[in-house]
């Protein structure tokens, strides 16, 4: 856990895919401090790391834990949040979480206890009781946080924060530094979604994987880089009638030594592009 | 038609199996176990014989996406003259029997593309069944898709908005008498009915496409019967032979609220050709 700004504490998790031996602890997960109230910001892949993030607020602060923010419905984000419900905090969401939710919790349950194992027990799917559709500011006494709910990009239910006291953008999946982008919702959106952040004066950005910290706006360029190869190499393989089962072996390979886990995620992102691109 | 209730049927057979705690490591005799179990559902007692040599499946070895993993059955030699009718079976899925594909005189019963959705490390099983009755069958394994990939689809307000819009791609001219691969997509969100909302406990309706019956020139081209393992969006590639010099494709969809959808699409071959 590293102090990036005042009051602002940020785990950065393994640069790998869900295994027992990393308890899904993959994301970058962390927590404010406001004159008030603690507010965590995705509570971790598993009810273990939910614990140790708890241990971790405790360690520094003992104020009360009072919104536990879900930035989107992946498991290595939010699975932690039942190491929260003792401190009946709001749980925030994208007003599109519980539809998300819904079609895949069950589903991201099952898949958690075939790759941790043991490791998974514990870890449910907790709902959101506060939902953003657009924007919205939270103070905690001092320090006002204000919550974006964007259209579809990462997910289809990404939100970012940006906490005014110290500039600091906390991006969660929104942005990925060195491990490569996941496409889960769409990519002319996430191009678009990413580009208008760009244009936010920050002194910093959290993104969901890689350091805990980097330089904002810069750190966004690879990613963007990276989406509109993908973007170009897949219209361009639907122009040229290359199925979408051929696709991955075609497009955005000069992108493969220039991320971690390229092999794991790139063909289903260009699949996921051409699903997308082929209703153009 | 007999194999119609067949199809949903047995969604709801293997209902509970779905709900049980998925295995990490399930063996050899459990897979043969479960494609006994089915096949018996499926066919009952007939005969099935190897489909080697004739019969093909092309898929990942991994499926990189559990919403879409595009499959491929490649019918080859004296099979395809014989075939009447293709079955995929996706063994380890909530409802195992992914599709049923009849071919019509206007087919051309050389190879069916679809995308399908995986739930977990499986057989996939393709049948064929010959206009005599014969039935040929191949297998092969896919292991599971990791991370956060989901069997759902990833914009879930596009997918109501576009409902039952469709779109057909021909590769190249068309020729008389010549086969022409087609490729058909139906915007529809397939749900399965079979997601639980963790946070109600109640299940997210079911809603998929049921059938999709194409015509060429009004001979039957091809019926798919299918079902929740079917991708988001559901896709259909299909070879014909055009066979007028100016005819058309007509495509009608049913899904499970009874929606029903049309479109055609005007198939004209080339002057001089």
């Amino acid at each position: 856990m590293v102090e990036i700004a005042p009051g602002i504490y940020v785990h950065a998790g393994a640069p790998e895919q869900a295994n027992p031996g990393n308890d899904d602890a993959i994301a970058n997960i962390g927590f404010i401090i406001g004159d008030d109230a603690v507010m965590v910001i995705d509570p971790g892949g598993s009810a273990v790391e939910g614990e140790q993030l708890h241990a971790a607020v405790r360690a520094v602060t003992g104020r009360p834990i009072r919104y536990v923010v879900l930035t989107h419905v992946h498991p290595d984000h939010i699975f932690g949040a039942v190491a929260f419900r003792a401190d009946h905090p709001e749980f925030i969401g994208h007003a599109r979480l519980p539809g998300a939710l819904a079609q895949r919790g069950d589903y991201y349950v099952k898949t958690l206890s075939r790759d941790l194992g043991a490791a998974a027990s514990g870890s449910e799917i907790v709902a959101p009781t506060h939902l953003v559709a657009a924007e919205e500011a939270i103070d905690r006494g001092n320090r006002v946080v204000d919550i974006r709910a964007h259209g579809p990009a990462h997910t289809d239910n990404d939100l970012t924060l940006f906490d005014r006291r110290t500039a600091t953008l906390w991006l969660s999946d929104l942005l990925f530094v060195e491990r490569i982008p996941v496409i889960d919702g769409s990519i002319v959106g996430w191009i678009k979604e990413i580009g208008a952040m760009t244009h936010v004066a920050a002194q910093r950005a959290v993104p969901g994987h890689g350091p805990a910290i980097v330089d904002w706006p810069a750190a966004a360029e690879p990613e963007l880089r990276y989406l509109n190869t993908v973007l170009a190499g897949t219209r361009a393989a639907i122009r040229q009638d290359i199925d979408i089962a051929e696709a991955p072996r075609h497009v955005a390979l000069d992108e493969r030594d220039k991320w971690l886990l390229f092999d794991d995620c790139h063909a289903r992102n260009v699949t996921a592009a051409y699903k997308e691109l082929e209703w153009e | 038609m007999r194999l119609t209730p067949m199809v949903l049927g047995i969604g709801v057979l293997l209902a509970t199996a779905v709900m049980a705690p998925a295995s990490a490591e399930v063996d050899e005799a459990a897979r043969a176990a479960r494609w006994a179990n089915l096949r018996s559902q499926i066919f009952g007692d007939r005969a099935l014989q190897d489909g080697a040599g004739v019969l093909t499946i092309e898929a990942p070895d991994r499926a990189e996406d559990a919403a879409l993993v595009p499959v491929k059955i490649g019918i080859a030699g004296e099979l395809r003259r014989d075939i009447a009718q293709l079955y995929f079976v996706i063994d380890d899925n909530p409802s195992p029997l992914a599709g049923r594909f009849a071919f019509g005189p206007a087919a051309d019963p050389s190879a069916i593309a679809i995308r399908v959705r995986v739930d977990d490390y499986t057989n996939l099983h393709a049948v064929a069944e010959t206009k005599d009755g014969r039935l040929y069958a191949v297998a092969r394994f896919i292991k599971a898709a990791g991370g956060c990939s989901a069997p759902a689809g990833k914009d879930q307000a596009l997918a109501m908005q576009r409902l039952g819009q469709m779109k057909m791609t021909m590769k190249g001219s068309p020729r008389l008498g010549e086969p022409l691969e087609a490729h058909l997509l139906v915007s529809h969100p397939n749900n399965s009915g079979m997601q639980m909302d963790q946070v109600t406990r109640n299940y997210v309706p079911a809603d998929f496409v049921r059938t999709i019956r194409l015509r060429y020139n009004d001979r039957p081209l091809l019926t798919m019967e299918s079902d929740i393992s079917i991708s988001e969006d559901p896709s259909l590639t299909f070879a014909f032979v055009p066979s007028v010099p100016s005819g058309a494709i007509e495509a009608a969809v049913e899904d499970s609220s009874n929606r029903h959808f049309e479109r055609s699409w005007p198939v004209k071959v080339e002057p001089g050709t």
